[in-house]
């Protein structure tokens, strides 16, 4: 019987994303008829691609317990490299490289600190953060960088009926989820976030797993950046600040465990994203005192971070019981 | 022999090594340099300095209350004749104006005012409510002149900031003096952020697409707002039938351009030059022991289509866009 209780409690624990996630819909489809708009539907998929694809970089170095702090800068130093680059009159597609390599450079210098030297990873991304942004205010000379139109008409471009943003989030989604479920790299990320020592007992490269990790959250991060840039055309010394929180606050929203170990790219950080960014075009569409938009938004983080805190005491008693079982 | 080439070797890093030997010195401190607009600002500052041959060290807090205060006080103990500050914000200042007076050295609060207190001190500041107040005004006699009925939007920044506190009461105030013409449908909180002000924009324009007034409380968020406006099909040069009312604050260059090019109806300019120049003054007129204003307030000015080719020349981000040649 009581096990059966902790089963239910943890299958409400399960679910109350999705519930939550439900309940924001209905209650702004309820204020706003307006909400509901096949157009606003895309508006928010939109909008919530680029914080997608960066919370699907952040989700991977969450699962390992890890923490990355730097993506915000890695956005802004590379969306100015690339800016430069376009500006000074540097071919599209090669900026483009550049803006991901880049955010691989960033996430394997990451890592290297994190493993060589054995500091821990809010430290060295702490550090990364602040780096990543004096650099880019440095080359930048905390200027704008207004980007030529082509860039622009990335953004608003179309491929098969499909705006850009999304597409590139499906695709990041697509092979993030797949990497984490359906390979043995993927069950190795989650080994090391449960139990990193036992994970290194067993024979896994948890080294190597590691650096992976952040190599593939840089990653995310330029082009999270990009598809953020495609949109707004400009470049300002402010671009990319928080995103490194609201990227948590989806991957977290989504179900993925701070302790690590637990966590899902799809459905769990998607719909993070998507929640955050229906919550704020709800908030637009109804109106709302701008005072009330960092009180609810906080507010429902605050709720999602206490129901992982419990699931994640639910989830250690489990395994006790089991254990004495 | 040692010990009196050691002596020597001291006595020169001490003294030999120091360029602030000579003549007065300002300690120049900046919560942040991650806008044009305090960029301009620090480098005006230098500027009048170097012209009045006054030697200045610089720090950068990097929106860090407590580091402000620190580089404060390390310009205290190396005895600066005088402090200029950019704060954090109204209540943090406090403690460092406590520590400025202690040592008896003049300070100067540049573009935030302090809260309440007893030290002694002297703010510049741009007057934000009754800049934002004029800007919109002039946007409200233009859609008056039109005859036709206006939807509002206001892009807001952090609600954190004085600032951007008053420049949404001047805005505010502005609108409701014109309760027959303009109608506030949309207040976009921005947290002065270009992501946040694109996803606003885009969501309020889907929610009331018939906004066709807008103001955003500064300038750097034009990126993102006519990247809106252009998904929206509804960025239109001035004079077109579907031209969006569209007014800004602080002068930048992105401002300038948009006005040359004819979108930008009206924008309140910040007057940087007038500012620095009165902060720097100040400091000097306290050494030389004269009596200075506690708040000396930049009226601005508001720069429109009629006025642009005689007061871009007060007007910083023009400055920095005819040295770029308006190619940025």
């Amino acid at each position: 019987m009581r096990m059966s209780l902790n089963k239910i409690i943890q299958r409400l624990l399960e679910y109350a994303t999705i519930g939550l996630f439900i309940l924001i819909l209905a209650t702004f489809g309820l204020l706003s008829p307006q909400f509901f708009t096949l157009q606003n539907l895309i508006n928010v998929l939109i909008q919530a691609s680029s914080l997608a694809i960066i919370a699907t970089g952040m989700t991977f170095v969450l699962l390992t317990a890890g923490i990355d702090l730097s993506v915000g800068s890695v956005m802004f130093l590379a969306g100015v490299i690339s800016g430069k680059m376009v500006v000074s009159g540097a071919p599209l597609w090669l900026a483009c490289i550049i803006v991901l390599i880049t955010g691989i450079v960033y996430g394997f210098m990451n890592a290297f600190f994190i493993y060589r030297f054995k500091i821990i990873p809010f430290i060295v991304t702490l550090a990364t953060f602040y780096m990543g942004r004096g650099l880019g205010l440095y080359l930048s000379d905390t200027r704008a960088i207004n980007l030529p139109e082509p860039f622009l008409q990335i953004g608003s471009a179309k491929f098969l009926g499909v705006p850009f943003p999304n597409v590139n989030m499906v695709l990041v989604v697509a092979i993030a989820h797949i990497f984490l479920t359906k390979t043995a790299f993927g069950r190795q990320i989650y080994a090391v976030g449960n139990n990193a020592d036992k994970a290194r007992k067993a024979g896994l490269p948890v080294n190597n797993i590691l650096l992976s990790v952040y190599l593939i959250c840089g990653f995310c991060a330029a082009t999270g950046g990009l598809v953020a840039i495609a949109q707004l055309g400009a470049i300002s010394p402010t671009f990319g600040i928080q995103s490194e929180f609201m990227a948590i606050a989806a991957a977290v929203l989504g179900g993925t465990s701070l302790f690590g170990g637990k966590g899902k790219v799809f459905p769990g950080t998607v719909v993070g994203a998507i929640m955050i960014q229906a919550l704020q075009s709800g908030l637009v569409m109804v109106n709302a005192d701008p005072y009330l938009y960092p009180l609810i938004t906080g507010g429902v983080i605050f709720l999602i971070v206490l129901i992982d805190s419990i699931r994640h005491k639910e989830r250690i008693k489990h395994r006790r019981l089991k254990v004495t079982v | 022999m040692k010990i009196k080439a050691f002596a020597v070797f001291v006595l020169v890093i001490f003294t030999g090594c120091n360029p602030e030997k000579d003549g007065l010195t300002i300690g120049i401190s900046f919560e942040t340099l991650q806008t044009e607009y305090w960029v301009a600002s620090i480098e005006a500052i230098k500027a009048e300095c170097k012209k009045n041959n006054i030697n200045y060290l610089e720090a950068v807090a990097n929106s860090d209350a407590n580091r402000q205060f620190e580089q404060v006080n390390n310009f205290i103990s190396r005895g600066v004749d005088g402090i200029v500050i950019a704060p954090k914000d109204a209540h943090t200042i406090i403690p460092i104006i406590k520590a400025a007076n202690r040592a008896n050295i003049p300070i100067a609060i540049y573009n935030r005012l302090p809260a309440k207190n007893k030290g002694t001190f002297t703010t510049v500041v741009a007057d934000n409510y009754e800049i934002t107040r004029s800007t919109v005004r002039f946007m409200c006699d233009q859609a008056k002149a039109t005859g036709k009925k206006y939807k509002a939007m206001i892009l807001i920044g952090d609600l954190g900031d004085i600032n951007a506190v008053n420049r949404r009461k001047g805005f505010n105030d502005a609108i409701a003096e014109y309760p027959d013409v303009i109608e506030l449908v949309a207040e976009v909180p921005t947290e002065w952020n270009q992501e946040k002000a694109l996803a606003g924009v885009t969501n309020a324009l889907q929610a009331q697409p018939d906004i066709n007034f807008i103001f955003t409380s500064s300038d750097f968020l034009f990126p993102s707002l006519v990247s809106a406006l252009k998904n929206a099909g509804k960025y239109h040069i001035i004079g077109h039938e579907k031209h969006v009312l569209l007014g800004g604050f602080d002068g930048d260059a992105t401002a300038y351009k948009m006005l040359v090019d004819g979108y930008l109806d009206a924008d309140g300019v910040q007057d940087v030059y007038y500012e620095c120049t009165a902060a720097v003054q100040s400091i000097i007129k306290r050494i030389n022991g004269e009596q200075v204003e506690d708040i000396i307030v930049d009226p601005g000015f508001v720069i429109h289509q009629d006025n642009l080719k005689t007061m871009s020349k007060k007007m910083w981000g023009a400055n920095i866009a005819l040295k770029e040649g308006l190619n940025n």
